[in-house]
């Protein structure tokens, strides 16, 4: 530090060197993700010191995966990671954009640009493309009843970036009918209410949508029913057990028989709670086919377990705490804490409840309930790394038809969008900007062409064949993309290739923010060193 | 049988409950073993506390700890996280992808070795059904080397674990970009903890296993608390309690003697003391009963061990032996409704122990622990204050003062020997300990005791921490006896007697009142050199005022005479 302020070129020197840094971390990030872009893009098999296996074609996945030290890098992996959190999607690209800029950047620098002048034109370019967005987006009506096509053309597109076709077209329905399943109008979408449950089941790869929830685990008690149809559930969280501590607590017994009188009292406490619950039970059922089912987010012992048991009742205990919710929204009824006021409309319905045994693990299958508000997307994968990328799959695939749902918009994919907007800055944006931002504003053109450039490199394509012509296209006014398969342009509109609105406008929102910061290395430091100046 | 589940967080925490583990797997074995010491069969504890029947998907029967175990990426070294030892064929072989049919890229770390004891058990493992016929001869030759591989180069805690662990069992926490290497205080955690994810995950690992349970007794809980994993842990048991209001919780605190090395200048002294603050105040506001174990060195705790405080092997040692202790009278089996006397010997549940620590003396619910490794033998009546004597305290910054009237204590002996060698009966320890107890000059308010015939047996990848001067059984052998200054490690010591007991006393005192007041200090006092730290680790003003408050409050029932507020300057 103290050597910078002797010597004035040692600064410049550094001032270079940071910058030069930032932008070789920038460029290095960008080569490990480039090939994980789009439909063609090349999923990576990570393998662990003890052999263990991870299977990822997500941007997000993958940097998490990653051991990066680089702090430049890994501040270029936090902007991807916080896009993938608050959007669920556009990993790949936001690194790849951020890149790209620092790519051309660099180009400009050398040829003796000072970047002040490229961060004034990014900035310039950044809202015009925003801008531009907004009249480029395809609006999509939602209302009552969203219309099924375009959320299935969204859900198809990420999902076909991340599994086969085969596999991404049998999880397309799966996803749009979960999110339109939970949604209710007006209302925030949360996704939360869709369970993901695996089951490991070796030699087959296979996804469905319940509507209504499956439990991983079942009941305790022998006699139990193990399948039962038109059930009541009763959604609860009440101690079915015996539990010494409760009366324990500044109290220590001073006899033997104390001690048997306290434990009996407390017994029959407990055996009161189950008797409410067979009361009622008795009283719903009396005379039909109709069965009870109880699912407990505390503990049932053995005994209460058994006077349920007798009573015909199917109890689960220690059900996960977000299972309470979705349950009552599936089912319907409400989670009670309490076994004092029990009436019947505390109970939700299901038509059938049955259990699946794998080995050792059990599964209780809550379904065919009426107007579900929540559903399980229940994923079968034959070991842990084919069901952890499935997953993650099922998820970026969620959270697109949500984002369309709540966008009211996508946005033309294949490239479509970069080449039209980078045709904009060109054409309109350029020359309204004085001296030399432009060359900022023509660095932002340019950069944005990564996206198509990176699909035709990774489906094998010359990029300068296709580039070229899909700009030709554009300049005869024509919207296009780019087929993954021969090069040639297509209409995403024809084809139902559709990126999703927000994470467009993040990425174009978040890229331009981090490449300035790291091109302005130098006032960076010095910010820092006048605020520690004081002292 | 009432069930425990153990939690472990944090690598030196996983190391103690490796040979914890050792220890229980050694147990089941040796009450099967025909040809072992009878009193392992005949005084079996109840291993169904500990462990889980199930059964693979193949219909294969297993028997697993009731066990989460939480710990840094990379941390399980050539054990997979699904609880096998890693099948090298993953590497090598090219697994079908079921679900992309495009290019696929490869990226292989470097396969973590597997140590001579490791690459034993796996072909121990093949065996198994075949024939058993090894000579013994060349079997001794071979356990010889075993041990000295573990001497020599013990790295993960999975390099001396002999024990199948169930799929659910081990969770690794990745933090993206968190540096598991400098992960050294409360602050480190925050990227970790705040995966919402991750902290979801083993929330249901844990519910995986109390679900089995029909009668819960407690949960074990063993942290790391030097750095970040407190941090998680804190997290981990603000949800349990959550989860589980009515299972009480004992908190086992394991520090290893390197983390308490000298910091290197003022800024890292003040993150270390702020460090032991925080986690101390909120680690305890979320459990019911806190034991911290950790001296800063133990090299010279006892001439008759010898432990070499820079070994994590070493040092995790002990501590499991103690740990094992205090969780005999968890599994001994219940006779009769417990008797009046105050030291009685039998079974102790969780629950017990911790009311019985807590609310009977004074409301405190941090305990210092003392172990004997070995117990002395019970001799004749001169050489009663041995026991009080030999108990070592590994509980770092407490007070030597033994006065209590209020104190309450829990004393474990199992294994003791008598005068020539031979197992003790339950009432002869009894009757000694009694008479110990009636010899000291102020009697704690309350003693309980329980007593199990059963030794520690000592494992074969147990360290050689045990000094000439042990024999066979754990005898002290007498001078003449001893045998040179070689260590002596499995190969020598078959089993060891031991007691153990915990003491909640006015002697904790000093290690509550230097976080109280350092937090006072660094952290609240106007101008705190540390109040930026704490900013930095995501406290604000209020949460730090509470921390300060509750640590003020832990230290009221020790002066019930002064009305002690936190803002008393
Ligand atoms: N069928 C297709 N043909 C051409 N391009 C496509 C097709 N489907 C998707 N794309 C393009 O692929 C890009 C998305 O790729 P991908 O999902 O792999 O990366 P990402 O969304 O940036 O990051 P991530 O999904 O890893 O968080 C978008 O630009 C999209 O328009
Ligand atoms: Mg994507």
């Amino acid at each position: 530090m103290s050597l910078r302020v002797l010597n004035p070129n040692a600064e410049v020197l550094n001032k270079s060197a940071a910058l030069h840094m930032n932008i070789n971390a920038a460029k290095g990030l960008q080569d490990v993700l480039k090939t994980n872009l789009g439909p063609k893009g090349t999923i990576k098999m990570l393998v662990g010191g003890a052999g263990d296996l991870k299977l990822t074609k997500d941007g997000n996945t993958l940097l998490k995966e990653m051991q990066i030290q680089n702090p430049t890098a890994i501040m270029i992996a936090r902007t991807a990671v916080a896009q993938d959190d608050t959007s669920g999607d556009g990993t790949t690209s936001t690194v790849l954009f951020i890149g790209e800029l620092m790519k051309q950047s660099e180009r400009c620098i050398d040829e003796g640009t000072h970047p002040r002048f490229l961060v004034d034109g990014f900035d310039v370019a950044k809202r015009a493309t925003l801008e531009f967005l907004e009249k480029f987006k395809t609006p999509v009506v939602i209302g009552d009843e969203p219309d099924r096509d375009t959320l299935k053309m969204i859900a198809r597109t990420t999902l076909r970036t991340k599994l086969y076709e085969g596999l991404a077209d049998q999880l397309t329905d799966i996803v749009v009918n979960a999110v339109l399943c939970i949604r209710r109008p007006e209302e925030p979408i949360d996704l939360f209410m869709v369970e993901i449950m695996h089951m490991r089941h070796k030699f087959d790869v296979d996804t469905r949508l319940v509507e209504g929830l499956v439990l991983d685990h079942g009941s305790r008690h022998p006699d139990m029913k193990r399948r039962a149809e038109n059930c009541y559930i009763l959604t609860c969280n009440v101690s079915l057990e015996y539990e010494k501590s409760e009366i324990n607590a500044g109290f220590f017994y001073s006899n033997a028989e104390q001690r048997e009188k306290m434990v009996a009292a407390e017994r029959r406490q407990v055996d009161e709670r189950v008797k409410r619950i067979i009361e009622l039970k008795n009283k719903v059922c009396a005379g039909g086919d109709k069965n009870f089912v109880v699912i407990n987010q505390k503990g049932i012992d053995p005994p209460s377990l058994d006077l349920l048991a007798r009573a015909g009742i199917i109890a689960l205990r220690r059900a996960k705490r977000r299972n309470m919710e979705r349950l009552v929204l599936a089912c319907g009824g409400e989670a009670v804490n309490s076994v004092d006021d029990l009436t019947e409309d505390c109970l939700g319905w299901a038509g059938l409840v049955y259990e699946h045994v794998l080995g050792e693990e059990k599964y209780t299958f809550v379904e065919n309930v009426k107007n579900p508000r929540s559903c399980t997307i229940l994923i079968k994968g034959p070991n842990d790394h084919t069901i952890a990328q499935i997953k993650d799959a099922v998820r970026d695939g969620l959270r697109s038809v949500k984002n369309t749902v709540e966008d009211e918009a996508v946005v033309l994919g294949a490239g479509a969008f970069e080449v039209a907007a980078k045709k904009h800055l060109i054409d309109n944006v350029k020359k309204t900007v004085k001296g030399r931002a432009q060359l900022g504003v023509e660095a932002f053109a340019d950069a944005l062409l990564v996206i198509p450039k990176t699909l035709a490199e990774n489906s094998g394509l010359d990029t300068q064949d296709v580039i070229v012509s899909l700009q030709n296209e554009h300049d005869r006014g024509l919207v296009v993309g780019l087929n993954h398969h021969s090069g040639e342009p297509i209409d995403p509109q024809m084809e139902g290739i559709f990126d999703n609105y927000s994470v467009k406008r993040q990425i174009i929102n978040s890229g331009p923010i981090i490449a300035s910061q790291l091109l302005l290395v130098d006032e960076v430091i010095r910010a820092g060193r006048n605020m520690r100046k004081p002292t | 049988m009432r069930e425990v589940v153990t939690v472990q967080v944090g690598g030196f925490a996983n190391f103690v409950g490796s040979h914890f583990w050792n220890f229980q797997d050694e147990l089941l074995g040796l009450a099967d073993d025909p040809g072992a010491d009878p009193v392992f069969r005949n005084a079996a504890l109840d291993m169904d506390a500990l462990y889980r029947a199930g059964e693979t998907q193949q219909g294969v029967a297993t028997y697993c700890p009731r066990l989460v175990s939480v710990g840094s990426r990379g941390s399980l070294g050539s054990l997979s996280s699904s609880g096998t030892l890693g099948s090298s064929s993953a590497a090598a072989g090219h697994p079908n992808i079921l679900t992309w049919s495009g290019n696929v890229t490869k990226s292989v770390a470097k396969p973590h070795d597997r140590n001579l004891f490791l690459q034993s058990l796996s072909e121990e493992e093949q065996n198994t059904s075949s024939s058993n016929d090894r000579s013994n001869a060349k079997k001794s030759v071979e356990d010889k080397d075993l041990v000295e591989s573990l001497e020599n180069g013990v790295k993960f805690w999975t390099d001396y674990s002999k024990v199948q662990y169930h799929p659910q069992s081990l969770y690794e926490l990745y933090g993206s970009w968190t540096n598991f290497d400098k992960f050294d205080n409360y602050g480190t955690a925050r990227e970790v903890v705040s995966e919402w994810s991750q902290m979801e995950e083993l929330n249901e690992r844990l519910r995986f296993f109390v679900e089995e349970c029909d009668h819960i007794q407690g949960i074990q809980f063993i942290v790391d608390d030097s750095g970040g994993f407190s941090s998680v842990a804190a997290q981990y048991l603000e949800n349990i309690a959550d989860d589980y209001t009515n299972t009480p919780v004992l908190l086992y605190c394991v520090r290893d003697p390197v983390s308490h090395g000298s910091s290197r200048n003022q800024r890292e002294t003040i993150i270390r003391t702020l460090h032991d603050a925080v986690s101390f105040s909120k680690l305890a506001s979320s459990c019911n009963l806190m034991v911290p174990i950790g001296q800063p060195s133990l090299s010279y705790l006892s001439p008759l061990l010898s432990i070499k405080d820079e070994k994590y092997f070493y040092s995790s040692a002990i501590f499991a032996a103690a740990i094992h202790s205090l969780s005999v009278p968890f599994r001994l089996q219940h006779v009769g409704p417990s008797s009046e006397l105050a030291h009685s010997s039998g079974n102790l549940d969780i629950g017990e122990l911790m009311h019985m620590l807590s609310d009977q003396g004074r409301q405190n619910m941090v305990t210092a622990l003392d172990v004997a490794m070995p117990a002395p033998s019970l001799t004749d009546r001169t050489d009663l204050r041995n026991i009080q004597r030999s108990l070592l305290c590994l509980t770092p910054e407490i007070s030597d003062e033994d006065e209590d009237p209020y104190a309450v204590e829990s004393l474990v002996f199992h294994g003791a020997l008598g005068a020539g060698g031979q197992r003790a009966s339950i009432s002869q320890v009894k009757d000694t300990v009694c008479s110990a107890l009636e010899g000291r000059a102020t009697k704690p308010k309350f003693s309980h005791l329980s007593v199990s015939p059963c030794p520690l047996p000592v494992p074969l990848p147990f360290p050689s921490i045990f000094s000439s001067s042990i024999g066979q059984h754990g005898e002290i052998l007498s001078n003449d006896h001893a045998e040179g200054t070689r260590r002596k490690g499995s190969l020598d010591v078959v089993s060891v007697p031991m007691a153990a007991r915990l003491r909640s006393s006015n002697a904790i005192v000093p290690f509550i009142e230097r976080r109280s007041t350092s937090l006072q200090r660094l952290g609240m006092a106007r101008g705190a050199l540390g109040s930026q730290v704490l900013r930095d680790w995501g406290f604000g003003r209020e949460e730090v005022e509470d921390m300060g408050e509750h640590l003020a409050k832990m230290l009221r029932p020790f002066y019930p005479e002064m009305d002690l507020t936190s803002d008393s300057d």
